[in-house]
């Protein structure tokens, strides 16, 4: 529950109640300056319920993308208790590979076509991304992670974080330092206005496709026989080998569904921010990562709920502690640490991997 | 374990937060460790020794990679460019120049490493550069330390030149003119009253946010909001959520071209903010400004420290761009007449001062150097008749206001319209 287990143990049980106590009392001075302070702000600034919508809906989108790269992260950890720090390039691939789908259907003037001739076409760069995503997914871990996997988890940590430098120079040299704009077709760009709150058409896709395929993706664990044997395979990894389940083919299936979420992901983000380079899963990447930790990584129900919180707080800290916006990472960092302080094993705990080193 | 393997985590991101967000400061202690030698050096001699058949070596930062790379590129083909012109007129004395170009991607700590190795090679005799603000303030402790005279194009932090910098100098415009001009422009002109700005919390961005914002209360407007934002973020809607909930008239933006963008076309988004004007700098007066902003861009207002283009000389340096690089200058980025004039500006300065010795090998004075470049006066360039003043502002020329119209920037006020 609390603080490293070496000063725990020195201080014996006297020690670690005190402790306890410590981090109780600790907790609520914190959350009791943050309500007095949103209160304060609240009161003082006055502004309207509307404000305070557009906020929160910008918050659910930006954690829908969160999400979608969390569950990644989550899914590889869950079964290989790795931390693959090259996913947010996995996402980034998907956006520059959808940037380049956009432009040869709009070369095809697919994108001013009737409604369905544009659906099916975004449909189309939609997959194009993620197919490129678990490509990339699917070759890292066969080139990166596997020939480590009896290594000590230090290794394949560095490895991932090597193969993050490698992709994201590889796009530099190939595709250039210069950004990619995605230039939106008609039918979603603008949004619907609702008195005096705006939501852009890409920002309702993201949040709704994310939930659709979270819940695709919840379906694949709990009730498909692949799920199960990817559930046995995080339990036990040799028992489940034993009883007839193929581990590297479960390992492969995780990096495609993980990268499959992270393609996706950056092809609307593509669409969202219309801007891509070859930095840009960089933070993202962290981002999620950090959703992931906060709702307790290895667990997907938890990396959801992690991602669509850390979203809100993002867009809406800022307004409400009556700081600058510039400090939206220094919230969410700080909210991490703290989440850390008093829950070590994030909100939800760590659910998929409850047996492990 | 896991939690061992959660913490260790914690402190590679943490890492790799501080090594990607890296804040641009001048690391004044770099160049301490060499120093000593390097003004052993000086002492000894203070001067650049070029034998016959060398080359006369002048160092380049540009901005390659990082938030500005096609103006980065476009800076350094004008300094190519430059070095060729000289080297066709036979060099100087026979000796042939070159360029030593660097990445600085516009950041202080890239500035830094590439000050440093312009001072560990004794054969750079001046530098052209850097690109950026920040990058710059990462040349100049090294630079000044190492006897090193800079020019650059395009760094327009006021802070840049001072009295304290003797190697410090540049052809761009210093943005206490830019900020004060847009300033005026946008309450004298288009009769604003209460504005917002933002910046990019960038050497270049949050300094001239900082002047515009001075300069705008100065004139009896009002600044609803002062927000800063990141090099590199893409989504500003929750900032501008904020900014519109004030309900500016005009939103200002001290920054690059990407960031400028997206906010122009994120504004469009934002209740509160759809029909208010938005203008931005010479860090996004580029294609990529109009790239990223797409139809929002559509009546925004830019500014841009313009030179006062000879038209003549412009139209040979715009045929020779073409047919080296094959795109028109224009399309990449605003500053290459600057770094062209950079260079050939150091080169006449050289030339001032460089003497052939007894045995046949150049020798440059770097001290002599220095204050020649500060005693350059009516020298003919692209950006018109430049005279450096006692500090090392050589700029020509004055301020211009572009709105965009049809995808394309039109001067609307300022420099050259009368």
């Amino acid at each position: 529950m609390t603080s490293s287990p070496a000063t725990v143990q020195a201080a014996g049980t006297e020690g670690r109640t005190s402790l306890r106590q410590f981090t109780r009392v600790l907790g609520a001075v914190i959350l009791l300056f943050v309500i007095w302070r949103v209160t304060t702000v609240g009161l003082s600034e006055g502004y309207p319920a509307s404000f305070w919508i557009s906020q929160a809906l910008n918050g659910l989108v930006l954690g829908g993308v969160y999400a979608l790269v969390a569950l990644g992260y989550t899914l590889v950890y869950g079964i290989l208790f790795m931390i693959n720090f090259a996913h947010g390039e996995v996402m980034m691939i998907g956006g520059i590979t959808g940037y380049f789908a956009l432009q040869f259907a709009q070369a095809r003037g697919w994108m001013e076509g009737p409604w369905a001739v544009v659906v099916v076409a975004l449909l189309l760069i939609m997959f194009i991304g993620m197919a490129a995503s678990v490509l990339i997914g699917v070759t890292l871990e066969r080139l990166a992670y596997r020939p480590l996997r009896q290594a000590p988890r230090l290794v394949p940590l560095i490895s991932a974080i090597g193969a993050s430098l490698f992709l994201q120079y590889s796009v530099l040299l190939i595709f250039g330092v210069s950004p990619h704009s995605y230039r939106k077709p008609a039918l979603i760009s603008g949004g619907l206005r609702l008195g005096d709150v705006f939501i852009p058409y890409t920002g309702a896709i993201i949040f709704v496709t994310s939930i659709l395929l979270m819940l695709a993706l919840y379906f694949i664990i709990q009730r498909t026989k692949l799920g199960r044997a990817m559930r046995a395979v995080a339990e036990d990894r040799s028992t489940a080998s034993l009883m007839g389940v193929d581990v590297n083919a479960v390992i492969v299936v995780t990096f495609m569904l993980g990268s499959a979420l992270a393609g996706a992901a950056g092809v609307m983000l593509g669409f969202h921010n219309t801007v891509v380079k070859f930095n840009s899963g960089f933070l993202p990447g962290l981002k999620a990562f950090t959703a992931a930790v906060l709702g307790g990584i290895g667990n997907i129900p938890g990396a959801m709920f992690g991602a669509l919180l850390l979203g809100l707080i993002e867009a809406i800290g800022p307004s409400a502690l009556g700081i600058p916006t510039e400090y939206k990472d220094v919230i969410a960092f700080s909210l991490l640490v703290l989440i850390l302080i008093f829950r070590p094993t994030g909100l939800f705990g760590e659910v998929l991997s409850e047996k492990k080193a | 374990m896991s939690k061992k393997l959660t913490i260790f985590s914690l402190f590679l991101v943490a890492a790799l937060m501080m090594a990607a967000c890296a804040a641009p400061q001048p690391a004044a202690q770099a160049p301490a460790e060499e120093a000593p030698m390097e003004e052993t050096a000086a002492d000894m001699s203070g001067k650049v020794v070029i034998a016959s058949g060398s080359m006369i070596r002048i160092g380049g930062s540009f901005a390659l990679t990082g938030p500005i790379p096609d103006p980065g590129l476009n800076i350094r083909h004008g300094a190519e460019l430059a070095i060729d012109d000289l080297n066709a007129m036979g060099g100087l004395e026979g000796f042939m120049f070159e360029l030593v170009a660097e990445d600085g991607a516009c950041d202080g700590t890239q500035g830094t490493n590439v000050g440093n190795k312009f001072a560990a090679d004794e054969t750079i005799v001046a530098v052209t550069g850097g690109t950026c603000s920040g990058e710059t303030f990462g040349l100049v402790p090294i630079l000044l330390e190492a006897r090193i005279p800079f020019v650059s194009p395009s760094a327009t932090n006021p802070d840049i030149t001072s009295a304290d910098c003797d190697v410090c100098n540049r052809v761009a415009l210093s943005d206490a003119l830019q900020g004060a001009t847009d300033a005026d422009f946008v309450v004298n002109d288009l009769g604003l009253t209460k504005v917002a700005v933002v910046h990019d919390n960038s050497d270049y961005g949050k300094g001239l946010a900082e002047i515009f914002q001075s300069g705008v209360m100065e004139l009896g407007a009002k600044v609803s909001s002062f927000e800063g934002v990141q090099v590199g973020d893409t989504d500003f809607r929750a900032m501008l959520a904020r900014v519109g909930a004030d309900g500016p008239q005009a939103v200002f933006f001290g920054g690059y071209s990407t960031e400028a963008g997206l906010i122009a076309q994120q504004m469009t988004e934002t209740p509160g903010l759809e029909d208010t004007a938005f203008m931005s700098v010479d860090g996004a007066y580029t294609q990529q400004y109009l790239e990223a902003a797409g139809d929002a861009s559509e009546g925004t207002y830019i500014s841009f420290v313009s030179g006062a283009d000879s038209e003549e000389m412009n139209e040979e340096f715009d045929a020779k761009y073409m047919e080296k690089y094959g795109v028109s200058p224009d399309d990449l980025g605003p500053f290459h007449s600057q770094s062209y004039d950079s260079v050939k500006l150091i080169a006449a300065a050289i030339a001032a001062v460089a003497s052939v010795d007894d045995n046949g090998n150049l020798v440059i004075d770097r001290e002599e150097l220095i204050s020649a470049i500060r005693s350059v006066d009516a020298f003919e360039g692209l950006t018109g008749t430049i005279k450096c003043d006692s500090i090392g502002e050589c700029g020509a020329g004055g301020v211009q206001i572009f709105q965009v119209s049809e995808g394309d920037f039109n001067q609307v006020s300022g420099f050259g319209m009368e």
